[in-house]
């Protein structure tokens, strides 16, 4: 990490924890249709936050995000059987 | 080779090493929830009662209580590694450390909460959902606990070789790990939870 680019660790806490409130109060939703998406954005918006300042991604050498991304990718062959295979085997 | 260096990705220092080896670490990891959570997602599809057989057994505000404790520590992760490589400061790094431990074992407490809960109400392994439920929380728990182990054992370093501005990679090392762990729960309540 390098120490010029120094973020704002606190504004990144708040905006997790707001996020996840409003995350909480819309599940109630009944709509699928507004729901689903809002609630998806919001987890990944999140994930995304704490990888980029809290792990430093965003500052940090390339090499650590290729990584990252390397599991990501390895996980598609995975996803695929999975989605694939379970409703075949699925009574 | 400088050309190569330029059009290529930034280099990693030779310090940089172990963490080189906890992001490895990490990108498998990724491979291994990936496969829990979209198992655990095409149970839930497949069946139609999910709702009714399981999500109602669920307290979604003690849970979404719970994920903002486990938000809250990785803040105070952070807030430990700004001590001490900004700062120097050890008696901070100690104290946010501390408070990272404590934060890990209510989180640890809620799901325990959760699960005597889920246990009175008859949802158990042997149920359709249940199965996959206890074994995807119980591993993530299964991880905050080895993060909280590893907490006290750093605290235990620092106590006999206190850690310095220049030393202390090994909080970063640890750093990542609970934020992973925290990213991991943040999909698990979107994905079991609230969805």
């Amino acid at each position: 990490m390098e120490r010029a680019k120094r973020p704002n660790y606190l504004f990144v806490f708040i905006t997790l924890a707001v996020f996840t409130l409003i995350e909480t109060l819309v599940s109630y939703i009944q709509q699928t249709a507004i729901k689903l998406p809002t609630l998806i954005t919001l987890s990944v918006v999140k994930a995304v936050l704490v990888l980029l300042y809290f792990m430093h991604l965003k500052f940090d050498s390339e090499v650590f995000s290729y990584l990252f991304i390397a599991g990501c990718i390895l996980s598609i062959p995975l996803i695929l059987v999975i989605v694939l295979v379970m409703p075949a085997i699925t009574p | 080779m400088s050309e190569m260096q330029a059009s290529g990705p930034a280099p990693i220092q030779q310090r940089d090493n172990t963490k080189l080896g906890i992001w490895v670490f990490l990108g498998g990891e990724v491979v291994f929830f990936v496969t829990l959570i979209l198992t655990f997602l095409m149970i839930r599809l497949t069946n139609s009662n999910y709702e009714s057989a399981f999500r109602s057994h669920l307290s979604i505000p003690i849970i979404a209580l719970n994920t903002f404790v486990l938000v809250t520590s990785s803040y105070f992760v952070v807030r430990a590694l700004e001590a001490i490589s900004y700062k120097g400061d050890q008696k901070g790094l100690r104290n946010n450390l501390l408070v990272v431990v404590l934060l890990g074992l209510i989180f640890l407490g809620g799901q325990a909460f959760e699960w005597t809960t889920l246990f009175r109400e008859g949802v158990n392994l042997a149920s359709t959902f249940g199965s996959p439920f206890f074994i995807v929380t119980g591993i993530h728990g299964t991880h905050v606990f080895i993060g909280i182990l590893w907490v006290i054992y750093l605290l235990a370093g620092h106590w006999r070789h206190p850690f310095t501005q220049e030393n202390h990679l090994a909080i970063e090392n640890f750093g990542l790990y609970w934020h992973f762990v925290d990213i991991v729960w943040i999909v698990l309540f979107t994905v079991i939870y609230l969805i």
